[in-house]
């Protein structure tokens, strides 16, 4: 435990960590000093005044340094002659703080009276009504009446959009400044400014488009009053009406807990659908934030294209079947199929699906488990050296290291992102490794740049300039020096950083990677905490940035990139494949080719993807909304999710479904609820021992405190009672663990010839993924198809902005609008994915840009 | 406004010779070589052939104190500036912006170079390597005449490399603010400087402390006329300076005074002259002869004190104006003649405040508006007498609770009036006597200001 002092709250001793503001440490001792501007997740300000207080100082003779005693033996207080802000202080030795005295109260009735002077009475209508700090505070400070004349208000803009995702009433703002400071201290995007002063002081965006964040949404969260509204929530239902379920966020690894509110609507038919989605508070996983991906790519879970009943191929088309004859379909098929049975499991199979797929596969002696996108792999390495449990970002500053490779963190696992550069903030070193300019460059003098194709000699340079002459007694290390000894000369501040740090963390991505040269520079990566000793404690250790909500999970149950690769690669000797949750065809240029060749074919899915659309039998899985489940997080945490709505027409969940067919199969009884499955899950995998639903749903008490009947600091408006998880322990974490590196085998780097560039293709948030977009909301925030490129390659090329370009790369040609940039590296051309031209290769490769002939030229 | 005539009774022995306004003993001594022909220059010449803790030991003994209206005492201030800091600022507050405030301007028309030279011996005295005027922005006029006069001064070997030969090296560079009377609040003054929107920080951090001044590095922030005072006291010596002025408020102060006199203007005289004497001798008393019914001492920001022969045998020290009631501020005295109907001054003085709030911290944010609409009312003559007192009431409530001291200031118009005058609020509460069309015509509910339905 860190340094305590001693302050007297109320005339009572308490003890309190040495320099935490005194609002916190009154807030532990269950003292609540009332707030709005105020923040634990920022900086003080002392903008509201709300938090006044009577603040006294032992008084200390200036000779001795003693405490100076009155008659009655008690120190002497000095007390201020006016009251003074909580927020601004921080705890020290013999503060004496009132928080109950006739001033106290007086004080905060006056600042109640003062914000209520012009903020509108309309709390009848407002969206914050009912979890709203102010209503909450006026009832317990406020008076009753205001003296002022209701006539004499100011009127200001109601229905202010800030973007198209935020509006901002600007009657009831009351200039608290959280929304600025959040996206000025902490996401660092100052799009949001003061504009005028005095009573028109109001909030404005600066960017176009405008409110131009990936984090936008947090700031109606943490808004104390109803000033920021969500345009997907605004005026959608009063928040008594809403049901809340806990969740778990299904658009990137990092797992963010999720509240979903639901309730019934009249616009949706009377059925409950998802009205908004809440942060979930996890300290060691998303903290009170969440991306707007997440807030507000939920639309899919109500689409009206959802599949709804099993199909089934009759003459060429896939018609309407019942779930009988679907499932006796395909336990048919796969009967005759034998051994030639193989599964493709997509990223948001939950665990419990994905242990029936196994035991589904198994259980016909199927041998080949594949996790879809097989882009990434090294699930190995992650079991050895993965950050070890009880890492947490938040812990992280001075003295800790963190190492980002190949990923645009912010694009790829946004909360990542957030929490990186909130370790930077505190003092934590970052070194970028990656092939172009990243917005995480911001925060560090240390970036790393290589050629794309040289990620694994670039790590592998790393570690020998950090080594320098140590050599640590490790197995394997002979070899992997002798294979250091070609790595190149990086960056020497880089090296010393990484070598000086009491704590290392290296986060893996796969930008621009094949799944082999992945699993090199995991195994490079893994290299550099493993000689350098930064393995099996918190806060050190390997992180991947994988491509799915549950890609960890997939690779905990068995599931592997490279069975998936070798099934696309061999798809003609698979009599049978199980696609669950997937749409390879969509995603893999080579896929919809090579599934034409496999034998039969039955896909779970949401929606008739190209991948459904080539099965022979198609059935309707639930969306993760309808259902528990448990999701294995990118640090290796186990959450749970729960049902929020009732399945869209006859959907099932897909363990469901397996065990259904596994049934007819002969397989055994199918389990009644995914509890069980966990249970079965538990007993044969030995990282998730101990790991049943009620430990899941275990909490434990986090700070800040948000989200409790007393609403306060604001931030998110329910407690966390899903659960906190469990993170599994590492191989690396046990007394018998044997440290060894090995050599990375890298394939080797694309050599372009002349006029040829490396085509890099790289994920975007916001792209066109066939969940996400059903979100009209986001439409405006997802770019057309584009490749980037340096003015100077463009120059060569004659490519100008915006002009339609041909891209051809690994045997895919796709048309896009060119975009000049300086931040892309010369020889390169950046080409996103998921933007709606069609299935894109992954790796870079050598390409082609060129202008594409006019029609008809 | 016309400028005041050096008077020939000056007190304390002194006849002619001014310290601060001496454009009006030498003509063009804003121009460097005459400036120089008087003795400019000495005082920083002076000042580099001691360690910096001596020259601020010299301003200390001189009690010279704060000029822009805290009367902070100037050498400690500049004594809290960490030794061991490795960088540090000068910033100097030519923000000039309360009400019947004008001398600032005056120095820096007539007598730049004394002021250059005052910010660079604070510069040396702090070690600081820049020095940032921050100039409101109507002066743009004499902001750039004062660039003229810096690059002379640069051109002298006073600002640049190696100054003087001493190795400390400094830099001067002006800056035009946008038009807030909060920028002339010390750290709303360094977020404008630095770009940002002027609105005062949360002290502690002060701004001669790490993390508090310009920059966040450790920075003093001097008014005008304060450092003008400094080449003087570096030349003559703090006794020579303390010949003038009270034990507790030493030296001379450029008194501004406006308002129903024959002859406003500024007045450079010894602290401790008296209401009496500044108003009626040097002034040239009221006009038309007419009584004197009240009296502002330092703009709109210090409490109105009744024109009472106490009050005008009260000798304007920091010290004595308080003792009264009110304080000394900036000096900008304001006079009031019987005829003055103290609603209508108050609601004057509310509407700049309201106007001129920041709107960082609530009190004065929703307090200078609620004042400014009950005192319209009361103005209008729709009021009730229980608006006097919900408005003495609203003056209370934002006491003691605002970041800065705008908002604590912006309650002393209505406060103070209302303590010494009610009979004009119980008037107006019967009825509206007289036109006063001119403020009538203001819009008392404010539009949208943005786009947005």
């Amino acid at each position: 435990m860190s340094e305590t002092v001693t302050i007297y709250l109320d005339d009572r001793a308490i003890e309190a960590p040495k320099g935490m503001n005194l609002v916190d440490a009154c807030k532990l001792h269950g003292v609540d000093i009332p707030v709005f501007c105020y923040h634990p997740k920022m900086e003080p300000v002392g903008m509201c005044r709300m938090c006044l207080i009577e603040l006294g100082f032992e008084q200390r003779d200036r000779t001795t340094g003693e405490v100076v005693l009155g008659e009655d033996g008690k120190p002497l207080v000095r007390w201020f002659p006016t009251l003074q802000t909580a927020c601004t202080q921080v705890v020290s030795e013999g503060m004496h703080v009132r928080t109950t005295t006739e001033a106290v109260r007086r004080g905060r009735k006056d600042i109640i009276e003062f914000i209520l002077t012009s903020h509108p009475l309309d709390c009848p209508v407002c969206d914050k009504g009912g979890e709203c700090p102010l209503q909450e505070l006026t009832m317990d400070f406020g008076p009753g009446k205001s003296r002022f004349l209701y006539d004499e208000k100011i009127h200001l803009a109601k229905r202010y959009p800030l973007g198209e995702q935020i509006y901002l009433d600007r009657e009831r703002c009351i200039q608290c400044a959280r929304c600025i400071r959040y996206v000025e201290e902490i996401t660092d995007d100052p799009v949001l400014q003061f504009y005028e002063r005095g009573r028109r002081l109001q909030i404005i965006s600066t960017s176009e488009p405008g409110f131009d964040s990936k984090f936008s949404g947090n700031t109606t969260d943490i808004c104390p009053v109803g000033a920021l509204t969500t345009a997907d929530f605004r005026f959608g239902a009063r928040p008594w009406e809403l049901d809340s379920a806990a969740s778990i966020c299904t658009h990137c690894p990092v797992g963010c807990n999720l509240t979903l509110n639901t309730r019934l609507d009249r616009d949706a038919g009377g059925r409950v659908i998802i009205k908004r989605v809440m942060p979930r508070q996890n300290e060691q996983v998303n903290e009170i934030w969440i991306c707007d991906k997440g807030r507000f790519g939920h639309h899919f879970t109500a689409a009206p294209d959802r599949i709804t009943t099993p199909l089934v191929r009759k003459g060429g088309k896939l018609v309407e079947a019942t779930w009988s004859e679907a499932l006796e379909l395909v336990a048919g098929m796969l009967k005759s199929a034998g051994k030639a049975v193989g599964a493709l499991a997509g990223p948001t199979l939950s665990n419990e699906d994905l242990w029936a797929l196994r035991r589904l596969v198994e259980g016909q002696r199927g041998a080949r488990l594949g996790v879809w996108p097989p882009t990434m792999t090294g699930g190995d390495l992650i079991a050895e050296v993965g950050v070890a449990q009880g890492t947490n970002f938040t812990d992280m500053g001075k003295g800790a290291c963190i190492v980002v490779v190949a990923s645009d963190l912010e694009e790829e696992a946004p909360i990542y992102w957030h929490r990186v550069k909130v370790a930077a903030d505190r003092g934590a070193t970052l070194v970028v490794v990656n092939g172009r300019a990243t917005k995480l460059d911001r925060y560090t003098r240390h970036r790393v740049r290589y050629h794309y194709g040289d990620e694994v000699a670039t790590l592998n340079g790393l570690l020998r300039q950090a080594l320098g002459d140590a050599a640590p007694d490790i197995d394997g290390f002979d070899q992997l020096r002798a294979a250091l000894e070609n790595a190149p000369a990086v960056d020497a501040a880089a090296a010393q950083a990484i070598a000086g740090a009491t704590d290392l963390v290296v986060i893996v991505g796969g930008e621009g990677l094949s799944m082999a040269a992945h699993g090199a520079l995991m195994q490079a990566a893994a290299n550099l905490l493993v000689a350098t000793g930064h393995v099996g404690r918190p806060n050190n250790g390997l992180l991947a940035v994988w491509p799915g909500a549950n890609t960890q999970g997939a690779l905990d149950m068995g599931f592997t990139p490279e069975d998936a690769t070798h099934i696309i690669d061999n798809a003609a000797s698979f009599e049978a494949l199980i696609i669950a949750g997937a749409d390879p065809a969509d995603e893999d240029p080579r896929a919809a080719a090579a599934l034409q060749e496999a034998g039969f074919i039955v896909a779970t899915a949401l929606f008739l993807t190209p991948t459904a659309e080539l099965a022979d039998v198609v059935l309707p899985r639930m969306s993760f909304a309808e259902r528990d489940g448990t999701f294995t997080n990118g640090e290796r945490r186990v959450q749970r999710f729960c049902k929020a709505i009732d399945r869209v027409g006859e959907s099932r969940a897909d363990w469901q479904i397996f065990q259904q067919v596994g049934a007819a199969l002969g397989q055994g009884r199918a389990m009644p609820t995914p509890g069980v499955v966990m249970a079965q899950i538990v007993e044969r995998v030995p990282w998730y021992a101990g790991m049943d639903y009620p430990t899941l749903a275990e909490v434990a008490p986090q700070f800040p405190m948000v989200g409790g009947e007393d609403l306060y600091y604001g931030g998110t408006m329910y407690k966390n009672a899903g659960g906190l998880g469990r993170q599994w322990a590492v191989a690396a974490e046990q007394a018998s663990y044997q440290a060894r590196v090995r050599v990375p085998k890298a394939p080797a780097a694309p050599k372009p010839g002349k006029g040829e560039l490396i085509v890099v293709p790289v994920r975007l948030l916001y792209d066109q993924g066939t969940e996400f977009y059903k979100t009209q909301l986001v439409h405006r925030r997802v770019p057309q198809a584009y490749v980037a490129l340096n003015a100077g390659d463009a120059a060569r090329l004659s490519v100008r902005e915006g002009a339609r370009v041909r891209v051809r790369l690994a045997g895919t040609e796709v048309e896009v609008a060119a975009r000049v940039r300086a931040s892309v590296p010369e020889g390169v051309a950046l080409l996103p994915l998921n933007l709606g031209v069609g299935p894109l290769p992954h790796a870079a490769s050598v390409g082609t840009v060129a202008v594409a002939e006019a029609v008809g030229a | 406004m016309g400028r005041g005539a050096p008077h020939p009774k000056m007190k304390a022995g002194r006849d002619v010779a001014h310290i601060i306004l001496r454009d009006l003993d030498i003509p063009d001594i804003w121009k460097f070589d005459v400036y120089v022909e008087n003795g400019g220059y000495e005082g920083l010449k002076k000042a580099v052939t001691l360690t910096p803790d001596e020259v601020i030991e010299v301003v200390k003994a001189s009690g010279l104190r704060g000029r822009g209206g805290a009367g902070f005492p100037t050498g400690v201030k500049w004594s809290f500036i960490p030794k061991d800091a490795e960088t540090t600022y000068v910033a100097v507050n030519a923000d000039e912006s309360e009400p019947g405030t004008f001398k600032d301007r005056q120095i820096m028309e007539g007598n730049p170079h004394q002021l250059i030279e005052g910010a660079l011996i604070c510069a040396y005295a702090i070690r600081a390597r820049a020095v940032y005027i921050y100039c409101r922005g109507e002066f743009w006029d004499l902001t750039h005449a004062l660039d003229a006069r810096i690059e002379e001064a640069r051109a002298a070997g006073f600002i640049g490399e190696n100054i003087l030969g001493s190795g400390w090296s400094c830099e001067v560079y002006t800056h035009l603010g946008a038009g807030a009377y909060i920028c002339g609040e010390e750290s709303a003054l360094l977020n404008s400087l630095q770009g940002l929107l002027g609105q005062p920080r949360v002290r502690p951090p002060f701004p001669a402390q790490k993390g508090g001044g310009l920059y966040y590095e450790p920075t003093v922030v001097n008014n005008v006329e304060t450092l003008t005072n400094v080449p003087w006291i570096m030349v003559n010596g703090a006794d020579a300076y303390r010949q003038f002025g009270t034990e507790q408020s030493p030296g001379v102060k450029v008194f501004c005074v406006s308002g129903h006199v024959n002859r406003p203007g500024n007045y450079e005289l010894p602290l401790g002259t008296t209401f009496r004497e500044l108003i009626y001798e040097h002034a040239g008393g009221i006009l038309d002869d007419k009584g004197l019914k009240g009296v502002l001492t330092a703009g709109a920001s210090a409490p109105i004190l009744p024109g009472s022969a106490e009050v005008l045998d009260t000798p304007l020290t920091y010290e004595d104006v308080q003792k009264v009631g009110s304080s000394l501020g900036s000096a900008s005295v304001i006079v009031l003649d019987e005829d003055t109907d103290m609603v209508w001054a108050a609601l004057k003085m509310v509407r700049f405040f309201k106007h001129e709030s920041c709107g960082k911290c609530t009190p004065c944010r929703e307090g200078t508006f609620w004042m400014e609409r009950v005192l319209s009312r009361i103005h209008r003559g729709e009021a009730t007498e229980g608006d006097i007192d919900l408005l003495d009431e609203v003056a209370a409530q934002i006491k003691g609770k605002c970041l800065c001291a705008l908002g604590e200031f912006a309650l002393n118009p209505a406060a103070a009036t209302i303590a010494h005058f009610r009979d004009d609020y119980a008037r107006r509460v019967s009825g509206v006597p007289e036109s006063t069309a001119e403020l009538e015509t203001q819009a008392p509910i404010e539009a949208p200001v943005a786009a947005g339905d």
